[in-house]
């Protein structure tokens, strides 16, 4: 796969779409093989790779600045700026005290993509960002996207909705059984 | 050539344990104050032997599985931690029928060797249910790690055996108060019974590894039908002193061989359901 | 692009005490029922022992009750990083697994003393305990003898959360494990406060088992957390 491009995985339920970006994100070991990213082992690229699961990975306990706060140390960030601007971009109040557990699906949605993007990644696991959220959400993660995309950094995600990405993405790729089975620009490849 | 090796291995193993049990029972000298009760001793000591042997190729096996994730080295650390625990419960059974006659309880809960030995049994068993309850992709590390910890114990054991008192025997092997005949035999026995756990443990592998393929072929759970050689004859035997030596003699020469009898078994059918298991795989 | 820099591993596991404990104090969820099953132990057996010499089984009795609400509190301390797949999100950070072990042995071990001190003057009022022997003796015991179980049991409950019983696993996996520890705790509990010899041995062989398992959980722990 090429460096900054947009990229929607597809495929039937139970096809490997999650594992598979699982795998990249390192948290399933490959059975066998190794992935390189940027040119380097999954395990030395956590720097520079976000990634968004289908659970919102978030503490329902803190509020949202709170929860981001707790990441962004874990990636060596020790300064509010670069969260509360990803608040900011995802649509959220940096100042809104609520704990998560009171937040609506779209909501914990949005802080759960500027979980993933906070410490600006240049590649972006993303997993159903679009599953349960409102039409108005989905619009605003949907532009983000395209606002990372064109800032030269490279996004993979899976989605059974597509109609969403039909003028976002670059690239689909289908997989079924674990295999990749089919790929092509995203213009011509689907309805 | 492999079955060749094994069929030659098991009747080896055949002629040195009738020969070894032979000679316990008859031709070793019986002991003074002890009586026949302690030709117990012939089976008790060789299934400790051979049980931590066991244990302690079970944590050669899992830090080598740490180390490589050969799926091999797991196998063999699954086939050791349970052919261990087979033996050890072989000395666990009859360390007590022996000490209700010589101490006259079957247990001693202060002592040391006594409880670290049902603990060194507790833990591999642990490691056993860990190895059946964990889910598919984890179990091997999971269980390698516990391997590690399990086995960490033993220097713990043999420092508490220093530190704290104990009432069982010093290991007499080699010093002079143990008769060179009773030795001989001894060495007898632990050779018979070391080549007869190795003999086991062989088959118990090839079985493990049939199941590893079969996993591999058809991603399915191996139905763990488990604790079988777990369960142990309900005994009860009447007090010392109104009753023969010999009754706690036979006690405890049946209740080991009908443990290793049960494991065999155990192991037999689980050999009979692998090889339905491949002729549907083959079939389907 | 932001620096990549990484804090340093001592900083990273006092974040995650932090968070552990702020966590706890919001839903309170463990401590309240730690507390409360320590308390049932207590009062329910003060009814069963005569009062005027409780001191030889009261080494036992302690132990039991800090043992078994350690193990509730263990469990619960992971199951919050599940809820919503939180783990995840530790696990493809760049910061090392050792700090997220750490923390959370700090965090329940700070929990578990904490209970301790609570239930102390409970152990007094009930039984009418007091100690034979020296006091600060008891403290080292405790102290030692709590981390034995928290580091042991905490290692053991990341590892059972990986299986399908979770609840079922932890004992059953920490218990023989922890044997020489809990035997020692308890006679050495014991003799502190029946005045009967000086636990110098125990405290030592209490040591000993805390640093080598502490080392053990400590290489062991990033394998266990990746093992999926």
């Amino acid at each position: 796969m090429e460096a900054g491009k947009f990229y929607v995985l597809r495929g039937e339920n139970g096809a490997g779409k999650s594992t598979l970006l699982r795998m990249i994100a390192g948290l399933n070991e490959p059975t066998e093989g190794g992935i390189f990213i940027f040119g380097k082992p999954n395990k030395d690229a956590r720097h520079s790779m976000g990634y968004m699961a289908h659970a919102p990975l978030l503490y329902d306990e803190l509020d949202g600045m709170e929860n981001l706060r707790f990441f962004a140390r874990l990636y060596g960030i020790a300064t509010d700026a670069p969260l509360q601007d990803a608040m900011r971009r995802v649509g959220l109040d940096p100042g809104l005290a609520r704990r998560v557990g009171q937040y609506s699906q779209g909501m914990r949605q949005r802080l759960s993509l500027a979980r993933a993007i906070f410490h600006e990644p240049r590649l972006l696991l993303l997993d159903e960002p679009f599953s349960n959220v409102d039409p108005e959400s989905a619009l605003q993660i949907a532009k983000l996207l395209a606002g990372m995309r064109s800032e030269g950094n490279t996004i993979l995600l899976v989605t059974h909705q597509i109609g969403l990405l039909a003028n976002l993405a670059d690239e689909y790729l289908m997989l079924s059984h674990g295999q990749l089975v089919d790929r092509g620009p995203m213009a011509g490849g689907n309805a | 050539m492999k079955s060749k090796i094994f069929f030659l291995l098991a009747a080896l193993t055949c002629v040195l344990l009738a020969y070894g049990t032979y000679q316990g029972l008859v031709v070793a000298p019986t002991e003074e104050t002890m009586g026949d009760v302690q030709r117990i001793f012939y089976v008790h000591v060789p299934a400790a032997t051979v049980g931590f042997t066991m244990f302690f190729v079970n944590f050669l096996a899992s830090l080598l599985y740490l180390w490589k994730r050969s799926s091999r080295a797991d196998a063999l650390a699954g086939t050791t931690a349970e052919v261990g625990v087979v033996f050890c419960t072989v000395v666990l059974i009859t360390g007590p029928i022996w000490a209700r006659y010589a101490w006259g309880v079957w247990w001693s809960p202060w002592d040391m060797r006594l409880n670290t030995t049902l603990m060194l049994w507790l833990l591999y068993v642990s490691y056993l249910v860990l190895r059946r309850s964990s889910t598919a992709g984890s179990t091997s590390v999971l269980a390698a790690a516990l391997a590690v910890f399990a086995f960490l114990d033993v220097p713990i054991v043999y420092m508490a055996n220093r530190w704290f008192r104990t009432h069982h025997p010093a290991p007499m092997i080699g010093t002079p108060n143990l008769d060179h005949r009773m030795q001989n035999i001894l060495f007898l026995n632990m050779i018979a019974f070391l080549v007869f756990g190795a003999l086991i443990s062989w088959f118990r592998y090839e079985l493990e590894r049939t199941t590893q393929k079969i996993n591999a072929a058809h991603i399915r759970k191996a139905a763990g039908s488990g604790a079988a050689m777990l369960a142990l004859p309900a005994m009860w035997m009447a007090t010392p002193g109104h009753v023969n030596p010999l009754a706690y003699l036979w006690g405890g020469y049946l209740a080991a061989w009908g443990i290793y009898l049960s494991y065999l078994l155990f192991l037999m059918s689980k050999l009979a359901k692998l090889k339905k298991e491949m002729a549907e795989l083959a079939a389907g | 692009m932001t620096q990549p820099t990484q804090m340093s591993i001592t900083r990273l596991t006092w974040i995650n005490v932090a968070k552990d404990l702020r966590l706890e104090w919001r839903s309170r969820d463990v401590f309240n029922s730690m507390m409360f099953f320590a308390l049932v132990v207590v009062v329910v057996f003060s009814f069963a022992f005569e009062r005027d010499d409780s001191r030889p089984v009261m080494g036992g009795l302690i132990w039991i009750a800090f043992l078994f609400s350690t193990t509730m509190a263990l469990n619960q301390s992971w199951a919050r990083e599940l809820r919503n797949g939180v783990l995840d999100a530790y696990r493809v950070s760049p910061a090392p697994a050792e700090a997220l072990f750490l923390g959370k042995v700090l965090g329940n071990f700070i929990l578990i003393v904490l209970l301790e001190c609570l239930m102390a003057p409970l152990f007094v009022v009930f039984y009418n305990l007091n100690s034979v022997g020296p006091l600060w003796q008891l403290v080292v015991i405790a102290l030692l003898g709590t981390w034995a179980l928290v580091v042991n049991g905490t290692f053991f409950a990341a590892m059972s959360i990986r299986t399908r019983n979770r609840e079922l696993m932890l004992p059953l996996l920490l218990l023989p494990i922890s044997v020489p520890a809990v035997i020692t705790m308890v006679t050495a509990t014991t003799q502190v406060l029946t005045g009967e010899g000086a636990p110098d041995v125990q405290m030592k062989f209490l040591a000993g088992f805390c640093v080598i398992f502490t080392t053990a959980c400590f290489l062991l722990f990033e394998t266990v957390l990746n093992a999926e």
